[in-house]
């Protein structure tokens, strides 16, 4: 086989699979509704969802070395997602605060804070993942492991609630109107890092 | 006969001779991004990537949700572990990482050990991404994207340092042109499905998705008053994002829409880094489209297609 028709084969599979992820990614915005076509429809583009990911080995078992390998290869090409971004529509974005209770009842606010603006990006990723897993366990380990971030700054703090929510925006014309973000809550986690920790009192 | 004449049509489509000068565009513009990038992370890197509490979110737990799908794909911890089994503990194998990308960075800018550099860009970056699976974005993704490619490429190319150091053979003017191509067509692919995403949301033609993108936390550079006296210019601008993107994979390689597409769509991206604070995002995506369709003109698709629809079924 001469060289030319090596590269033509290896463009081929890799066009294809990322074809396929971008399809995949597709017909899950159209699955999950809030698009231009009917919901009558979204049935179908869950099928075809399930098919795109069929074919990406995402039905084999975990262990299974085809997808582990194929895995391996969308993730080192960067291809393992689709472009979708902002996109059908752009999400509310998830908002979390943390309230800093001292043994005196004294309460501090504090947001997750990282020093660098460009980190400030990938923090409101993180809170986008938080706010959309279904799974309550790991939404707690990771409130917790944040909240124990700020505790470090706060040692002395005798208890950190983690408070969870969405900001909903006005569009333009209520915001014309005068009206402003508003915020609603979705979960709250007391979380204690000292074992000697006193009994909150909150005036 | 047909068959002959059609497969050597598919490969003067896919091997067109280029000139190394699109590589050196993406190894320049991919140097610059790593350094951008590392040095944005400069004072979190150590912060965000520790393990066992001592940093934002324990490094073991995001690479155990990234590792539960891929396995197989590097993360840092491997470094670490590594690293300890010589003597070096985590904090000094992740400040060594920060540096080695870094590195890898000014090498690909000068153009000295490019290969090597690109490689180790490669792999750091995406160690990483999959080390800080759930603060990852898009501008990671591009930038996997573009390590990818370049480490592939045909290396050194014609302005690196390299080139001049060592005088290395000539490259095959078709492989590298074909590699060129595969940047071509996936950065088409890229704004396709982008753009097809966003025309299924009815809020990208009315001009709401883009109030919402531009007014979102941490996007909201610009203050909502000064949005909303430009309005009426929203649901225009949205749908001139949709056709952009979708149109992408037409007009660029159309002689008399390739400069005025190119030029709105980088348009488009520095308008994105000024109004959203997505700089990095932003120079990624310029970068890719500077490389792909950007130091000259001379693409034989648009000779060669037409040929081929005139005598082809003549």
């Amino acid at each position: 086989m001469s060289r030319k028709k090596v590269y033509f084969v290896c463009f081929l599979l890799h066009f294809l699979l990322i074809i396929v992820v971008c399809c995949r990614d597709t017909f899950s915005v159209l699955g999950h509704g809030y698009t231009i076509f009917p919901p009558s429809l979204e049935g179908n583009w869950r099928e075809a969802e399930d098919l795109t990911s069929a074919a990406l080995g995402q039905h084999l078992a975990v262990s299974n070395p085809l997808r582990q390998g194929l895995a391996a290869y969308l993730n080192g090409a960067g291809i393992d997602a689709g472009y979708g971004f902002f996109a059908p529509n752009v999400p509310s974005n998830y908002k979390l605060v943390f309230e800093v209770h001292y043994s005196d009842g004294k309460i501090e606010y504090e947001l997750p804070h990282v020093g660098g603006a460009g980190t400030g990006l990938r923090i409101a990723t993180l809170l986008d993942y938080v706010g959309q897993t279904h799974y309550d366990p790991l939404r707690e380990l990771l409130l917790k492991m944040l909240a124990y971030s700020t505790w470090q700054s706060h040692p002395n703090a005798v208890m950190i609630r983690a408070v969870f929510g969405f900001v909903t925006l006005p569009n333009v014309d209520d915001f014309q109107a005068g009206q402003k973000e508003s915020y609603e809550f979705l979960y709250a986690y007391d979380f204690r890092f000292r074992e000697d920790a006193p009994e909150v009192h909150n005036p | 006969m047909r068959g002959a004449r059609a497969r050597n049509l598919l490969f003067e489509v896919l091997f067109p001779p280029e000139t190394t000068d699109w590589l050196s565009v993406l190894r320049l513009g991919l140097g610059l991004q790593v350094i951008f990038v590392s040095m944005s992370l400069r004072s979190d890197w150590n912060h965000l990537f520790a393990s066992n509490g001592a940093g934002l979110i324990s490094r073991d737990l995001l690479e155990a949700i990234s590792s539960f799908e891929t396995p197989l794909s590097p993360r840092l911890g491997w470094f670490v572990a590594a690293g300890n089994a010589l003597g070096f503990d985590e904090q000094t194998m992740l400040s060594l990482g920060w540096l080695a990308l870094l590195c890898s960075g000014c090498l690909l800018l000068i153009g000295v050990f490019s290969r090597p550099a690109a490689i180790t860009a490669w792999l750091l970056h995406l160690c990483a991404v999959n080390s800080g699976g759930l603060l990852s974005y898009g501008m990671d993704n591009f930038t996997t994207i573009g390590l990818f490619y370049l480490m592939l490429s045909p290396l050194p190319d014609r302005l690196s340092l390299d080139a001049r150091l060592w005088r290395p053979r000539n490259k095959d003017p078709q492989i590298v042109g074909f590699f060129r191509r595969v940047l071509q067509f996936h950065v088409c692919v890229i704004y396709f499905f982008g753009g097809v995403a966003k025309c299924i949301g009815p809020g990208w033609w009315d001009g709401s998705s883009l109030w919402r993108a531009l007014t979102r936390p941490p996007f909201n550079v610009i203050s909502p008053e000064t949005i909303v006296s430009w309005k009426m210019l929203l649901p225009f601008l949205g749908i001139s994002v949709c056709i952009l993107e979708t149109g992408y994979p037409l007009f660029i390689w159309l002689r008399r829409t390739r400069l005025i597409w190119l030029l709105s769509v980088l348009a488009m991206h520095i308008s994105i880094a000024l109004t959203m604070g997505m700089y990095l995002f932003a120079f990624i995506m310029i970068v890719l489209n500077l490389a792909a369709f950007g130091p000259d003109f001379s693409f034989r698709l648009e000779r060669i297609v037409p040929d081929w629809l005139k005598k082809g079924f003549a």
